[in-house]
């Protein structure tokens, strides 16, 4: 028999600490592919990741049994906005810019890495390609960048979207309205380069 | 719906943001028009690079256990049982952790490497950047912000052909820290030279040195690489900006050395900004003035500039393009793989013209452009004022901070308190003025005084409370030049001119008996007012309309100077709260008569 979420929880709460394990297990891939999405960046991603299930692991007494993908999401949105806004206090771009990374973890460099792996220059237009669609979702304003990535990425529907938002239905497609036309102007054009 | 449909409209439909209305309409039209059909085409595959991003992530089991262990210890109870602690405890932590850092300092490089502190780039706060980087790069082998000796160095030759592109991630070298940085504000053209220098470890061969601009207001075409050591051996071969990468760029350097280099980088940014300003505090007899001059310097540029010999341009300095607009640009080139232009100066009256004409294709040479903007110094000859006024020391301006500096004070320099009356000029108010020198007799004249705004205060009592008087901008005032300060109207000095008496004469007739020429004669008392406890100077000038005009003053210790053609100046001295009347009497010529007076 499989557990509902619902249940889950409430084992949770009960003490039963298997239970929030098979919780994070549930959703960890999506939560985390969410944060990256988001942050762009798989350590800050992580980070995110355990402040997301940290509040789960807080806040769950508060859940009241209906929709917990787009309760947990919500905090996971709330986490990623929160902590962009502390990065975005941080962030000073700069000439000593550090984009010198190992391999695993450097997305400016995607287009080296990849040309590194692979000699098709195809690889190396499709690595730099994602480098630039990367920058471009990241300039995104938080929130237009949170739909975008619930909506497109993590295929929630827009109604789905507004409950992890908090907002209604139409506020979700204003913003990824705006973060598509941002993006038209944006995004590079891949039909001439690698498939 | 006859019209075509917009990008909006398009991409509303394409991701179902419409509403069911407005998708049957635009379906509608999308069924009978090839042109919106093709234009619906081309959106689809633009996002299709949005799927780029569509790799599959997979949390750790790791992550999972550190996320389920941690929530097997609630915060509150860590919180509470770390309040509890005692102050002992405190400070026995404090040791612990200086002495784990110690010992972690003197761990080869390689070990702490395997620790997980690496970070992705561009999302790194500033102190992840400084102190994660080295770590990253130590472990490639070579010490600093080197990189790693690949199989090529331990070749005997160079190869003669250029990389067309890094081969790895791990060839690149990214900025390391500044070592020291020079700021050049050219505040007229919102111009800022920034000089740095930077230690870089360089391998023996072909090595990428890769720097961004991005969220900055750098001109990425003013960038300029040189060696400070070495340089014989080692030499810039080319800037590349890479296609598709956004404010991104890299040095190719051929060098014959291995080891650490210092490097002078050299470029243009914009948003850097400095106003001086200056505060005057007159004495109680206003015959001597307290001067401070700030600098305010702010910093919008997107880069924090820490520890910078700050030095400011007084002067006029004309560019052909924007430096912000420039920096604003996604390839430096405006487009990639352009050729790289040179950059040069032309030297005009009035300052720096950098001149259409002057951008040549061919390899990067701003280094000359700099060094001529550089060596600039005070000139005072005709119109080419041109100053550089040093800070001493060095400052931090980090971004959008703004930042005031004592650029000089200055005790008891003499002034003289003017008051003037020009009817043509101030109507019927009296101006005051402060008149000094920016000379050594006033205490001044070290430096020119650049442009700026300027406060008076005037000591109102014995124990130091100041009363504002006025305030003025002062244009730059070279050394030895005398400088009036307009503190605005004066209340407590009048002076009211009424006219006496007014008559004609001498009339002149033509042939036709008809008037040729007259005299107009009229009688002025000018009625002076000083209601101030201190003797003031006065200045008034009078203007008779025409060139031919003869004066008499009615008193004796008073006479008038000839201003111009049609204007005479009265200047005297007037007592403290005193009244006086100034008589004139001034004859104006006409027509025929004005020959007359000029005979």
């Amino acid at each position: 028999m499989v557990n509902t979420d619902k249940s889950l929880i409430d084992a949770h709460c009960g003490g039963d600490r298997t239970a929030f394990g098979e919780l994070v297990r549930r959703y960890g891939d999506s939560v985390l592919g969410y944060l990256m999405r988001m942050t762009g960046n798989r350590e800050q991603a992580e980070d995110l990741f355990q402040e997301t299930f940290k509040r789960v692991h807080e806040k769950a007494h508060t859940f009241r049994g209906l929709g917990f993908k787009n309760w947990l999401f919500r905090i996971a949105t709330n986490a990623a906005i929160d902590g962009l806004r502390r990065q975005k206090r941080l962030r000073v771009v700069s000439l000593n810019q550090s984009v010198v990374c190992s391999d695993e973890n450097c997305d400016e460099l995607g287009a080296v890495t990849a040309a590194d792996c692979c000699d098709a220059s195809d690889e190396a237009i499709r690595a730099e390609q994602t480098v630039q669609v990367r920058q471009a979702v990241d300039e995104l304003p938080a929130k237009q960048r949170a739909t975008l990535v619930l909506a497109y990425y993590q295929q929630l529907s827009y109604s789905e979207v507004a409950e992890v938002m908090g907002c209604s239905t139409g506020t979700v497609k204003v913003q990824m309205s705006r973060a598509l036309r941002t993006l038209a102007r944006r995004l590079p054009d891949t039909s001439g380069g690698a498939q | 719906m006859k019209r075509h449909l917009t990008e909006q409209e398009l991409i509303e439909y394409r991701f179902k943001l419409a509403s069911d209305a407005q998708m049957g309409e635009i379906g509608g039209h999308l069924g009978e028009c090839g042109q919106c059909r093709g234009e619906l085409g081309r959106l689809a595959r633009k996002f299709a690079a949005l799927d780029l991003l569509h790799e599959e992530i997979k949390a750790s089991e790791d992550l999972i256990s550190q996320v389920v262990e941690q929530a097997g210890q609630p915060r509150r109870i860590r919180l509470a049982a770390y309040r509890k602690l005692p102050a002992w405890a405190g400070a026995a932590a404090a040791v612990l952790v200086v002495g784990l850092l110690l010992v972690v300092s003197n761990l080869p490089k390689s070990d702490l490497y395997k620790e997980p502190v690496a970070r992705g780039p561009g999302i790194a706060g500033i102190d992840e950047k400084e102190t994660l980087a080295p770590y990253k790069f130590a472990a490639e082998g070579v010490g600093g912000f080197g990189m790693r000796p690949t199989a090529d160095l331990a070749e005997p030759g160079i190869s003669e052909q250029a990389p067309f592109a890094p081969a790895s991630a791990i060839e690149l070298v990214t900025l390391p820290r500044r070592d020291n940085v020079q700021l050049t504000i050219y505040n007229s053209a919102d111009l800022t030279l920034v000089r740095e220098r930077r230690n870089l470890t360089l391998k023996r061969g072909w090595n990428w040195l890769q720097f961004m601009w991005a969220n900055t207001l750098i001109d990425p075409t003013s960038l300029s690489l040189e060696p400070l050591e070495k340089g014989d051996e080692i030499d810039i071969q080319q800037l590349v900006f890479p296609a598709r990468l956004r404010e991104l760029g890299r040095w190719l350097i051929r060098s014959e050395v291995s080891g650490q280099v210092p490097f002078e980088i050299t470029y243009f940014t914009s948003g850097l900004s400095w106003r001086a300003f200056y505060m005057g505090t007159l004495g109680r007899d206003e015959k001597t003035m307290q001067m401070k001059g700030y600098v305010v310097v702010g910093n919008n540029s997107g880069e924090d500039y820490e520890d910078a010999q700050t030095r400011l341009i007084v002067g006029q300095v004309h560019l052909l393009d924007q430096i912000a607009e420039l920096a604003a640009r996604q390839y430096a080139y405006g487009r990639p793989g352009a050729e790289v232009v040179m950059l040069e100066e032309a030297l005009d009256a009035g300052g720096i013209h950098l001149a259409n004409g002057l951008f040549a294709p061919g390899v990067v040479e701003l280094k000359q452009a700099v060094e001529l903007l550089d060596r600039k110094e005070i000139k005072k000859e005709g119109l080419s004022e041109y100053f550089l006024y040093t800070i001493e020391g060095t400052e931090t301006i980090p971004h959008q901070w703004g930042k005031r500096l004592l650029s000089f004070e200055a005790e008891d320099i003499k002034v003289d308190s003017l008051y003037k009356y020009d009817e043509e000029r101030w109507g019927d108010q009296t101006i005051r003025f402060v008149k000094f020198a920016n000379d050594k007799d006033h205490n001044l004249g070290e430096t020119p005084i650049p442009d700026g705004d300027v406060r008076i205060y005037s000591q109102a009592d014995d124990i130091g409370h100041l009363s504002y008087v006025g305030g003025t901008s002062v244009k730059y005032i070279p050394v030895s030049e005398e400088v009036e300060l307009d503190l605005g109207p004066a209340r407590l000095v009048k002076v009211e001119p009424v006219l006496m008496s007014f008559k004609t004469d001498n009339y002149m007739f033509d042939t036709k008996k008809e008037i040729a020429g007259w005299d107009e004669i009229r009688s002025w008392d000018m009625k002076l007012t000083n209601t101030r406890e201190l003797p003031v100077e006065i200045e008034i000038t009078r203007g008779f309309g025409t060139a031919y005009w003869t004066l008499r003053m009615d008193a004796k210790d008073v006479d008038y100077k000839k201003h111009d053609a049609t204007h005479a100046r009265f200047e005297l001295k007037l007592g403290p709260r005193t009244k006086r009347t100034l008589g004139y009497t001034v004859t104006t010529y006409h027509g025929v008569r004005e020959e007359a007076m000029s005979k």
